[in-house]
């Protein structure tokens, strides 16, 4: 017994030793004269992450800069510069994920270096990406109007259809922000697929007098003025609605058994042709911190990949009323396999039956 | 037209004048009033309020100091391009009226290509430009201020050469011959009459230009890096994922300081003189 303590007491130091040494290491694993260049969204976006992580990279002898502009004027940077761009990591959305496999855009990761991970679930990484936060692509709606009107609560978009909600309701543009989740999510909930779009159209067009936005804000405009009803827009949206004094709640459409709601994944990836891997696997690995995931949910209306982060999250009640904030309920959102997609024909087909 | 102009005379007439042009500044600058009454709301959520429902600064006071730096870019780009555009303008039209090279609607044509390709193009092209030049030269020019730069030049060079071309085709060039013919050096002619009357065509193609320049998205798009973000770049990447009402503050900051502008060069240049004669440059 004795023998076998002193063995279990020699495997737990050089195990603790080892431990020790991992994490002097990579307490010393300094980033001098490194300027790593993210791409990513502006604005607030861009603010809030140069806040959060900036003067932990500075900390570390970096520096780092943000490349503002959306993700599919990153990709267009990407390729006009013939897979050099301009940054080194690169934050993407999950349409995009096809175009980026194609060009082999992405250098590997190596997922050991991203300890965070495991607050992720398996499906949020792999090794060319890491998810990075997501949105929930609901519907929202007044429910004092829905209650004057003797409505029930919607549950899928063909609901967004019903003649009482006639020239009031209002869904994205598939040029917006979500407007590619929203246009599968018609699509699939209403028996389709990525491929078979058509069923989608088909709910889309019996929705009398609808309205397209093109920007998050229009929702809570429109809500407020009252001149809509109900709208398909990211839970978000419909929270900061709720904030600005209407009383809408948001709901996770129901899609098919076992699928409710939809998600909008966004995923870090570095760019091949970086000098920079090393730090930019620093910097996803510090994006994935439960309070980098807290900040940019709280401020920027998104989920987080961070199970931490989600249980944070749903600590609060209104939050929780509004957004799927379980990793179960959010591994049950539908996620389009935009590879089986031809994007093109989606908006060939939205610009020639829809929006016209 | 003359029976026009007495109509308008009566007072049915300057009622109905006065109503087309208020209708047209309505149109023209209700957007920016818009804009400027939002952003002095003060509700506590971001969206874009007018009329304002509580009034107050805060929003100017919340400018974060990333709009300054990138309004300050954009006024440096746009001088910059204002002055290039001017010293390639100028020799580039003289050129054209009065150059006897062969091929001189080609090359015309050219000098005014930058206007016909959709600035998309131009900005995709000019990033691929910066790499391979940068490859050559071993220059990290891709990202640069310099390339941004370069690329603003050419989006704005063909507005200074359409507006001095279009004075040296009425130019009389005997008002020159006779400076020549009294003794003075064509350095001189060039300097003391040339220069004078092309004036409110260089002007105002100075004026285009940094206006083409200030308020490009396009070209600036793909040149631009965290160093140099011009201000509507700043704020078209900052509207796509959300919105900051502090956005609303600067653009109206960038609004009256273009208006002040324009009071200023009108007092100065005299751009309403330029407008009367059609840029014949006769005072």
């Amino acid at each position: 017994m004795s023998r076998l303590s002193g063995f279990a007491f020699r495997i737990i130091m050089v195990a603790a030793l080892a431990v020790a040494a991992i994490g002097a290491a990579r307490a010393e694993e300094r980033y001098d004269g490194v300027t790593l260049r993210v791409a990513t969204f502006g604005g607030p976006w861009r603010d809030l992450l140069d806040k959060q992580l900036s003067p932990r990279f500075a900390a570390l002898g970096g520096k780092l800069e943000f490349v503002t502009g959306s993700p599919q004027a990153n990709f267009a940077k990407l390729v006009a510069g013939r897979g050099r761009a301009p940054f080194d990591v690169v934050e993407l959305l999950d349409a995009q994920v096809p175009d980026y496999d194609q060009g082999k855009y992405l250098a590997p990761i190596d997922l050991t270096k991203i300890p965070n991970k495991q607050y992720l679930e398996p499906y949020q990484y792999n090794d060319k990406m890491v998810a990075s936060w997501l949105t929930q692509e609901a519907l929202c709606y007044n429910t004092e109007k829905f209650k004057q009107l003797g409505l029930a609560p919607l549950t899928t978009y063909k609901d967004l259809a019903q003649p009482a909600l006639a020239g009031h309701v209002m869904i994205p543009d598939i040029n917006s922000g979500g407007g590619l989740a929203a246009f599968g999510g018609f699509a699939i909930a209403a028996g389709g697929s990525e491929a078979n779009f058509m069923p989608g159209v088909e709910v889309i067009k019996s929705i009398k007098g609808v309205k397209f936005w093109t920007q998050g804000d229009q929702v809570t405009l429109a809500f407020q003025s009252g001149d809509i009803y109900a709208a398909a827009a990211h839970a978000g949206w419909c929270l900061r609605t709720k904030n600005a004094g209407v009383p809408v709640q948001s709901v996770h459409p129901v899609i098919k058994p076992g699928v409710v709601g939809v998600a909008k994944q966004g995923w870090l990836g570095i760019i091949a042709t970086s000098k920079n891997i090393a730090a930019s696997h620093w910097f996803i690995d510090q994006y994935l911190e439960a309070e980098t995931q807290l900040a940019v949910a709280l401020d920027e209306g998104v989920v987080p990949v961070n199970r931490l982060a989600i249980a944070k999250l749903g600590e609060d009640a209104t939050l929780a009323q509004m957004l799927q904030l379980t990793p179960e309920l959010i591994s049950h959102e539908l996620r389009i396999d935009y590879s089986k997609a031809n994007i093109s024909d989606w908006i060939d087909a939205w610009n020639r039956m829809i929006s016209r | 037209m003359r029976r026009l102009a007495i109509r308008l005379e009566a007072p049915a007439g300057r009622v109905f004048a006065w109503t087309v042009m208020a209708l047209a500044f309505l149109f023209l600058y209700a957007p920016m009033m818009v804009i400027a009454g939002a952003s002095l709301n003060g509700s506590a959520h971001g969206a874009i309020v007018f009329p304002p429902s509580e009034l107050t600064l805060a929003r100017y006071a919340a400018i974060p100091a990333s709009q300054y730096r990138a309004i300050w870019i954009s006024l440096e780009l746009a001088m910059i391009a204002a002055l290039v555009s001017v010293l390639i303008g100028v020799p580039a039209a003289l050129g054209l009226v009065r150059g006897t090279l062969p091929g001189k609607a080609v090359v015309a044509a050219i000098f005014r290509a930058p206007l016909q390709i959709p600035a998309v193009v131009l900005g995709i092209t000019f990033l691929q430009l910066s790499y391979a030049v940068g490859d050559a030269l071993n220059l990290d020019l891709a990202g640069s201020f310099t390339a941004l730069a370069i690329g603003h030049c050419v989006i704005a060079t063909p507005y200074v050469i359409g507006t001095v071309t279009a004075i040296l085709q009425r130019f009389d060039s005997r008002l020159e011959e006779a400076a020549l013919s009294l003794g003075a050096s064509p350095w001189r002619v060039f300097r003391r009459v040339t220069v004078p009357v092309i004036m409110p065509g260089l002007y105002a193609g100075a004026l285009y230009a940094f206006m083409v320049s200030f308020s490009d998205v396009p070209v600036s798009i793909f040149l631009a890096s965290p160093d140099a973000s011009p201000y509507p770049v700043e704020i078209f990447s900052g509207l796509e994922q959300d919105f900051d009402p502090s956005i609303l503050a600067s653009a109206t900051l960038v609004i009256v300081f273009c208006f002040a502008l324009m009071l200023v060069v009108q007092r100065v240049v005299g751009l309403e003189t330029l407008l009367r004669t059609g840029g014949s440059g006769r005072r």
